[in-house]
């Protein structure tokens, strides 16, 4: 739930990159980098927090893991549910899908449209690569012969 | 428009349903196996039943349908062939009317005679080595060849899901180019069962439970040495071999699904008929009525969209888009009209040794194919977006 005035991503792309890039979960890193909580969204409290940037213990990000999906057990390293927590039992298992940073409401939405547009338009050129252009062969037709 | 079938096909269809009736469905039983615990079930029927029964299709003039007329085949059309194939997929038994890989129909004169004739007689088996132990796709292939002295030296390991046999040889694709795209640089070889360096092993046919499984041919090649005249098509081209015919296979595939299904709603009709809960027939129940309904609906769309796109290949119109749609569609189709079934079934459907336990578990299997969907789903939407300008 950040705030309206969003991290501009043109300023902190550079870091964002080099973010995604490391073989970890990238979402503490990237929730860091987004402007902190909207006070708009807090209940009745006295403290100001607008602009903290904690990590909320949602558990979002563990929820969407897809590596904690496939080894469950990681899970009950600890009962935490927090973007530390994902770090320390994922590490550098981290399929970097950057799934995590996509499910984590203290990010920045403009940070979420650059992971989106920029970075995982790679995963269609891989099926792109894979399917050809009109006049090329569709390697899958030859998966089907394979199986059948 | 007009959405009758010719008198052929319709002639051609009502022969094929009733080989099907008359022949292949009393032989359901010795598949799935007599014994109490099912260990009598085999894989294939015995060899001695399949040669009557592959004398009876070329009686009928049925045998090589689907091989074009310039390969001694019957060269039906996609739509006969989707007719064909849906009939034969409404039955469990393993058969079918000569039905050989579009990747041998570029063979050579020579080579049609050596080895495409024999796999069309049943005389040979061709093993399909496209697939390496460990690898999902072909983009990382690490077979390869190497040309000396006229010769191809084929090194690595290759898993195949062919039917084994006792005189076959190994389609296999190799990489002669190293520095190309993935779909470039790899070469098919027809590499004999008795070449120097080459070992099959495993495939063998199980009987009892195990015969559910189809365990894949190991394809072992040391230094295989191969003859430049068992390259199969041009060198460095393997995946643009069948490419005429390839597309329209899917669309056959399709209509397998769509005998499947099919088969999957006469047996849930009858047990809907037959069955009682609480003392009333269970075609009583509307939530039954429902999936019945909702069973057929889905298979009167798959169907039509099967018979349109082999109707558009007949044509000689493109069909990378519609044939992405009907295998999208029908894969989706068959896993909810087996899953369907098994409500009306409740658990006779996932009892072993029924015919409607083996389509509900091969709807499954065949379902389970999700990137390959993404695929489809890819390939029609670059067909939407193409020339559509945003902004």
């Amino acid at each position: 739930m950040p705030l309206r005035e969003q991290a501009d991503v043109k300023q902190v792309e550079t870091v964002l990159n080099e973010i995604l890039n490391i073989n970890s979960p990238p979402v503490a890193r990237c929730r860091l980098l987004s402007s902190g909580f909207n006070p708009g969204h807090t209940l009745n409290i006295t403290e100001n927090i607008a602009g903290h940037k904690e990590c909320l213990a949602c558990g979002c990000c563990i929820d969407v893991c897809p590596f904690l999906f496939r080894e469950p057990s990681r899970r009950e390293k600890t009962e935490q549910r927090t973007s530390m927590a994902l770090e320390i039992i994922v590490g550098a298992d981290c399929d970097q899908c950057d799934a995590c940073v996509l499910a984590c409401p203290q990010v920045d939405t403009t940070i979420k449209n650059y992971i989106v547009n920029r970075r995982m338009i790679e995963v269609m050129s891989r099926l792109e690569q894979r399917i050809g252009d009109e006049d090329e062969p569709d390697l899958d037709l030859f998966a089907e012969e394979a199986l059948s | 428009m007009d959405f009758e079938l010719s008198d052929e096909l319709k002639m051609i269809q009502s022969t094929v349903r009733d080989f099907v009736t008359e022949q292949l469905r009393p032989l359901e039983r010795s598949i799935l196996g007599r014994a109490a615990d099912l260990s009598d079930a085999t894989m294939y029927l015995p060899v001695e039943k399949e040669r009557e029964l592959m004398g009876m299709v070329k009686d009928l003039g049925l045998w090589g349908v689907s091989i074009p007329e310039e390969l001694g085949g019957g060269g039906l059309d996609t739509l006969g062939n989707c007719l064909v194939e849906e009939e034969l997929a409404q039955t469990i038994v393993p058969f079918n009317f000569g039905d050989v890989t579009p990747i041998l129909f570029d063979c050579s004169p020579e080579q049609r005679e050596k080895y495409f004739a024999p796999v069309l007689e049943r005389q040979k088996y061709a093993y399909l080595a496209l697939m390496e132990p460990g690898k999902e796709g072909f983009e990382d292939m690490e077979m390869k060849a190497e040309k000396t002295n006229g010769y191809y030296s084929l090194n690595g390991r290759k898993a195949s899901l062919s039917r084994a046999g006792e005189d076959y040889f190994a389609v296999v694709f190799a990489k002669t180019t190293l520095d190309r795209k993935p779909r470039d640089g790899v070469t098919c070889f027809l590499v004999d069962k008795d070449a120097p360096g080459f070992a099959a092993s495993g495939g063998k046919e199980k009987a009892g439970w195990e015969a559910q499984v189809r365990e894949p041919i190991s394809l072992v090649f040391d230094r295989c040495q191969v003859p430049a005249e068992n390259v199969l098509g041009e060198e460095g081209k393997a995946f643009h071999l069948g490419k005429k015919w390839l597309p329209a296979r899917r669309i056959v595939r399709g209509a397998r699904c769509v005998g499947a299904a099919q088969r999957i709603l006469e047996e849930s009709t009858t047990q809907a008929q037959t069955w009682t809960s609480f003392g009333q027939i269970i075609s009583g129940r509307p939530s039954v009525q429902a999936a019945l309904a909702d069973i057929a609906t889905n298979i009167h769309a798959a169907r039509l969209m099967v018979y349109e796109a082999a109707w558009r290949a007949d044509q000689g119109q493109s069909l990378r888009r519609e044939a992405a749609m009907v295998k999208l569609f029908v894969t989706q189709m068959i896993h909810y009209v087996a899953d369907n079934a098994a409500h009306i079934f409740s658990a006779p459907a996932y009892v072993a040794g029924l015919p409607m336990e083996r389509f509900c578990r091969d709807a499954t299997a065949m379902s389970a194919t999700n990137f390959a969907l993404q695929l489809q789903r890819n390939i029609i939407a670059r067909d939407i977006l193409k020339g559509v300008k945003v902004g």
